[in-house]
């Protein structure tokens, strides 16, 4: 067995995005090939030197790769959608990664684009009832955690909300951003109540988007004249499922596990972590993900975060792209488009959302199953 | 006779409510909702999965009000994680006359009556609520009684 880490080194060489938003009539096929371009300009690539593509996608279409990927030039490369839930841009690059560190390929891309046109659950398919069937959305199920966290912190409705307001205020400054604009604490407060302690400001937007992403080899930017100086390292690539916590939290103990695996493979820790996106699809996941992850001791992520250690500029920038509450969550893209975040970062490039002297970046996502995908960016 | 809304989950037969859960004969693991084709701790084939009944009783995990609904029952209403004490943590919805729920209250099943169906038997499903059950038995009384 061998890490990510000790195969072939993979960089980043190339990021792009269609900006997210509410779902309209334009096709994911215009959604997908415009987030590309953007890619292949920023690497200074052509289509036809891209070698293998992934496309993570949950809600559009299958089979849907090769109808979008036509449109820059049929050049008979392999494509494969990735599904993972929310998962599937993260696992969706980490396959484009894996190819390349393996040596099969020199460059890749991968794409995440999604349309919510065909939202599914598996329970339904696997034919499993509840006492709660259909009662238990996504946002009551972060409702529940919610209270939990509540009553075992002694934190209150106003510190949970207090996420979306920051996030709010990251993605008012994102051109892509599907939420462009910074919220008060009252308005985040303010109704609808959609459950528990969340209120719709709490809750992440499920749109539309892609993003696009193009990792290489060290062999292929020398051959091919990219710019090393902007390229940025991948130091670990981890993915994990939901094994039998007892007595402890699902979402945090996966979010914990897969954390620890890939700072332990990219040799670093919490403490050297500048940047961080990770799924905040629900304020209150924001909380936990910060404490599983190590970024702070249980029960500390609602005062540090008051205190702006999460800010940009603060000790660590987390969900410095607005995150999946503000950026928004179009399923495929997020994932995907949180690499090109933490790359934009890592670049010195994030203009008005720049945090100051990002060198090591981490991309976290969960997806309904359950499972957790983890990437750790260096620049170097 | 009573009609299951969920079939499968429950003795309609049962006064009070009583679960319908599985054991891993392996393991020992306890399941609800029931655990079937093979044993998710273990991996026990389904031989060894046996169904077994379970008290609708426990202690409320955590709790949530549910104000956006599309569909039947109508918003609001309470959904409770509860740590039942025969071992699984469940979903389940709290009775609608419940006042002010809290965390660690304990809680038990009775039986509500959401529909009647063709032959006009009533369609039941467990909620549960922090009053014990008028219909529990003197064994189950002194028991509650004992947890208060």
């Amino acid at each position: 067995m061998s890490t990510l880490g000790q195969l072939r080194r993979v960089r980043v060489v190339g990021v792009g995005l269609h900006p997210y938003q509410r779902p309209s009539d334009t096709p994911y096929t215009r959604l997908g090939v415009h987030a590309i371009r953007a890619a292949l300009a920023d690497a200074g690539l052509e289509w036809k030197q891209i070698q293998a593509a992934y496309t993570g996608t949950a809600t559009t279409s299958m089979g849907m790769s090769r109808l979008m990927y036509r449109h820059l030039g049929a050049t008979g490369i392999p494509m494969t959608q990735v599904e993972n839930a929310s998962a599937s841009g993260s696992s969706a690059f980490r396959q484009a990664c894996i190819e390349v560190a393996a040596g099969l390929v020199d460059v890749a891309i991968a794409v995440g684009v999604d349309k919510p046109l065909n939202v599914t659950m598996p329970q339904r398919a696997a034919g499993l009832r509840d006492l709660a069937d259909g009662r238990v959305v996504p946002f009551t199920h972060f409702a529940l955690l919610a209270s939990r966290y509540m009553h075992d912190h002694g934190t209150t409705p106003e510190q949970i909300a207090a996420v979306a307001v920051k996030n709010s205020r990251n993605g008012a400054l994102n051109p892509n951003a599907q939420r462009r604009k910074p919220r008060t604490l009252r308005e985040v407060l303010a109704p609808p109540h959609i459950s528990g302690a969340l209120t719709r400001l709490q809750c992440c937007p499920v749109g539309e988007g892609a993003a696009a992403v193009i990792v290489a080899s060290d062999e292929a930017i020398n051959r091919l004249g990219l710019d090393s100086d902007r390229s940025v390292t991948v130091l670990s690539s981890v993915a994990r499922s939901e094994a039998v916590y007892d007595g402890e939290n699902f979402d945090a103990a996966l979010t914990r596990e897969t954390t620890a695996q890939a700072l332990d493979e990219a040799s670093v820790t919490a403490a050297d972590l500048d940047v961080v996106e990770l799924h905040d699809a629900f304020t209150v996941e924001e909380l936990l993900y910060i404490e599983a992850m190590g970024l702070c001791k249980p029960g500390q992520a609602a005062p540090l975060l008051q205190a702006g250690e999460f800010d940009i500029g603060g000790r660590v920038a987390v969900s410095a792209s607005g995150g999946l509450l503000a950026m928004g969550h179009p399923i495929g893209p997020t994932g995907v488009g949180q690499i090109v975040e933490i790359t934009t970062q890592l670049r010195g490039e994030a203009k008005e959302r720049q945090h100051p002297r990002a060198r090591t970046a981490l991309a976290h996502m969960v997806g309904v199953g359950a499972v957790c995908v983890v990437h750790i960016l260096r620049k170097e | 006779m009573r009609i299951a809304a969920h079939p499968g989950l429950y003795d309609v037969e049962a006064d009070p409510p009583t679960l319908s859960g599985t054991t891993c004969m392996r393991c020992g693991r306890v399941y609800f909702p029931p655990m079937a084709i093979g044993c998710e701790a273990c991996g026990a084939s389904e031989a060894q999965l046996r169904p077994t009944p379970l008290a609708a009783r426990g202690t409320i995990h955590a709790l949530a009000q549910v104000h956006l609904h599309h569909g039947r029952p109508p918003a609001p209403f309470t959904i409770a994680e509860i740590q039942l004490d025969a071992g699984p943590l469940i979903r389940a919805t709290l009775a609608r006359d419940e006042e002010d729920p809290q965390i660690t209250d304990s809680v038990s099943a009775i039986w509500i009556v959401t529909g009647t169906g063709d032959d006009g038997n009533e369609i039941v499903e467990p909620a549960f609520t922090t009053a014990p059950p008028a219909t529990e038995t003197a064994d189950e009384a002194a028991r509650n009684g004992g947890n208060s």
